[in-house]
């Protein structure tokens, strides 16, 4: 049983180049399917807005879809086991909170796109940094580095405020308002290769050492009989993940709840050993942020917010898994 | 805000005759709240940025006691034109949301506010005898509406600079009108305003979709709802707009379009008619006094040929009879650089 689900689940990493190209393929320009394919690889002679469409609009957007869906979905996953916490998402160092300073204060400084995402991911990477202090005093136990994040966290909400109560109204507020609630309308080639590498890279430091992770779970005292060092695997796969969270939301801004829900779904179909719950949490993510860009994109003529998508998706998702899990336990009781 | 409106223009009419022999004046603000105005008015505070204009082409600017300025949010920011409007800057600025006690402080009068942002503020106000009127001006007719209510606050003179100001937009609006009706709709430039980022467009309902008809170009992105609407590349490429045109404020400038490879398909860019608005003093994409001179910018960009006014004539009359400004020549470049 666990084994055709665990097999099913290798599948749905054969599903997201299929939805890759899909999302190459809708759009509100229409397109005929010929003139999308000899653009994308190339060949025939195709109209230059068509070329530019596919392979500087489209292609980009999508393969930051991709990325950030994986990478919130498969950081969620490896925080939840090391925090042994199921409402700890991606975010719980205070990234977001970092990275919304770093944008705000970019925006309001009219800094421009490639100055926005540095801005917000070196300033996801300084509250994360402060955070790993706070545990390098008192110890990177778990509860100290969630107090640690609320307590980052605050204080970047705080600075966050600042930038929005002093910005004007007429301009920056609008764009801070709108980098808060994410989207990927700015992902563009210069800022989506920097998102690709640290992707890949950080997706295969994840993959390599999945099978560890289940020996975090287990709490420190076991984990050291096993002679795993525990200290030294945490700090590098909270250090890993927050690389990839901060490129993520620097260059999506603030995407909830596919940190947090989506985990759960790989969990509720293939069950919590690391080594198979990984790559379903990286297929379903990217495939869930395929998809909603793709509606927050064609659905209307004006931007749908994704964290508003995300939101409308994640809530009912995550009440239907705690049902799911509820029923669950009364039927076993 | 229809009725409002109507009302407003009822009791103005109503009253402008006989007004000014009584104490008072009654005047229904465009939030919908009658305010008693003792005359005659000598302090005055404006913590709505664009109100403040108002009171200069009212030529009542001497009696400020305090006053924000759209776009502007420190006095080292301020223009030069500006601190030449206003030489006592430095002691008027006020910033941000305003604070009553400071407002108190300065003793004022009359209080004008934003009525989209300030209601509790001008509650507050009215409840301590400070008379406070809320503005909500999203329309060319709503803004004219405006001026002469607050000339009508303010006593004959102003109001009588407020029929003067309706006069000249009604000319300047009428001018054009008659000059784009003889266009075909083929003809029409189809046109993409900006916001502050590439990727943000005007709707429908802003005051810029308003400018940019009355100019005689049709607004692309004039069904989309809401105050400044986020779109994506895709969709310009759809709407592949004739013109685009940048808001003098926010950091875009046309050089970042045009030379941008993605935007490289799109027809404005591919002909080069990507143009930021220019700027003196308030942003003339806003509902303020130099919005005329905005609209005639704008069909100067659509059509240089098409209309018989004379930018740089008609700018410099504005600023010598509404502001008491006389621009120089290289003020005058500036705002009539395309």
């Amino acid at each position: 049983m666990i084994d055709r689900r665990g097999r099913s689940a290798w599948m749905l990493l054969f599903v997201v180049p299929v939805l890759f190209l899909v999302a190459l393929l809708i759009g509100r320009f229409g397109l005929r399917i010929g003139d999308a394919f000899r653009a994308l690889f190339g060949v025939g002679e195709v109209d230059d807005v068509v070329r530019a469409l596919v392979l500087r609009v489209r292609l980009p957007r999508a393969l930051a879809a991709v990325c950030i869906g994986a990478n919130l979905a498969v950081v969620g996953a490896a925080f939840q086991g090391l925090f042994r916490n199921p409402l700890v998402d991606s975010r719980i160092l205070g990234v977001s909170s970092g990275a919304a300073f770093g944008a705000a204060l970019a925006l309001l400084l009219s800094a421009g796109t490639f100055g926005l995402q540095a801005s917000a991911f070196l300033f996801a990477l300084v509250a994360v940094g402060f955070v790993l202090l706070i545990g390098l005093r008192f110890g990177t136990a778990p509860l100290i580095l969630v107090v640690g994040g609320i307590l980052v966290s605050a204080f970047f909400n705080a600075l966050l405020g600042l930038v929005k109560y002093v910005a004007d109204p007429l301009s920056s507020l609008p764009a801070i308002t709108y980098w808060l609630l994410g989207g990927l309308s700015d992902a563009r080639w210069a800022t989506v290769l920097p998102l690709l590498g640290i992707t890949v890279a950080g997706l295969a430091f994840f993959l390599a050492i999945r099978w560890r992770l289940n020996v975090l779970t287990l709490g420190e005292n076991e984990a050291a009989s096993l002679g795993v060092r525990v200290s030294g695997l945490r700090t590098a796969v909270l250090c890993v993940g927050t690389l990839m969270i901060a490129s993520s939301v620097a260059v999506g801004g603030i995407i909830g709840w596919i940190g947090l829900v989506v985990p759960h779904l790989a969990r509720a179909w293939v069950g919590p050993d690391h080594g198979r719950l990984l790559p379903t949490a990286l297929g379903l993510g990217a495939v869930t942020l395929l998809i909603l860009d793709g509606v927050a994109r064609t659905a209307l003529p004006s931007e749908i917010p994704l964290g508003v998508l995300t939101g409308l998706f994640g809530a009912p998702a995550f009440l239907l898994l705690l049902l799911r899990f509820l029923r669950s336990r009364g039927e076993t009781r | 805000m229809k009725y409002t409106a109507a009302l407003a223009v009822v009791i103005v009419a109503g009253l402008s005759g006989a007004a000014f022999a009584e104490p008072s004046v009654e005047i229904l603000d465009q939030a919908g709240a009658i305010l008693e105005v003792d005359q005659p008015v000598e302090r005055i505070a404006s913590v709505y940025g664009l109100g403040t204009y108002y009171l200069y082409a009212l030529g009542v600017s001497d009696r400020l006691v305090g006053a924000g300025y759209v776009g502007v949010k420190s006095v080292a920011q301020a223009s030069e034109t500006m601190r030449r409007l206003e030489p006592r800057l430095e002691e008027l600025f006020l910033f941000g949301d305003p604070n009553v006690e400071e407002i108190l402080r300065r003793d004022p009068q009359l209080v004008l506010a934003d009525g989209s942002r300030h209601a509790a503020f001008s509650a507050q106000m009215n409840d301590l005898g400070i008379p406070t009127i809320q503005y909500l001006v999203e329309s060319s007719d709503a803004l004219l509406e405006a001026m002469r209510m607050t000339g009508l606050a303010l006593g004959p003179d102003a109001l009588d600079r407020a029929e003067a100001f309706v006069r000249e937009f009604e000319r300047i609006r009428t001018t054009i009108a008659e000059a784009v009706a003889r266009l075909d709709e083929a003809d029409c430039v189809r046109v993409l305003f900006l916001g502050t980022a590439p990727l943000q467009a005007a709707t429908g309902e802003m005051f810029q979709t308003e400018l940019i008809e009355a100019a005689g170009g049709r607004s692309v992105s004039a069904g989309l709802i809401g105050y400044w609407s986020e779109v994506n590349l895709e969709q310009i490429l759809l709407w592949n707009p004739d013109v685009i045109v940048i808001p003098p404020y926010g950091p875009v400038q046309p050089a970042d379009l045009l030379e941008d490879p993605d935007w490289a398909s799109i027809g404005a860019v591919q002909v080069g008619r990507v143009h930021r608005m220019p700027r003196l003093m308030a942003p003339m994409d806003t509902p303020v006094p130099e919005s005329l001179l905005g609209i005639l910018w704008l069909s100067s960009v659509f059509y240089p040929d098409l209309v018989s006014l004379d930018l740089r004539a008609e700018a410099d009359r504005f600023y010598e009879r509404f502001y008491g400004l006389t621009l120089t020549e290289q003020e005058l470049d500036r705002l009539t650089a395309r």
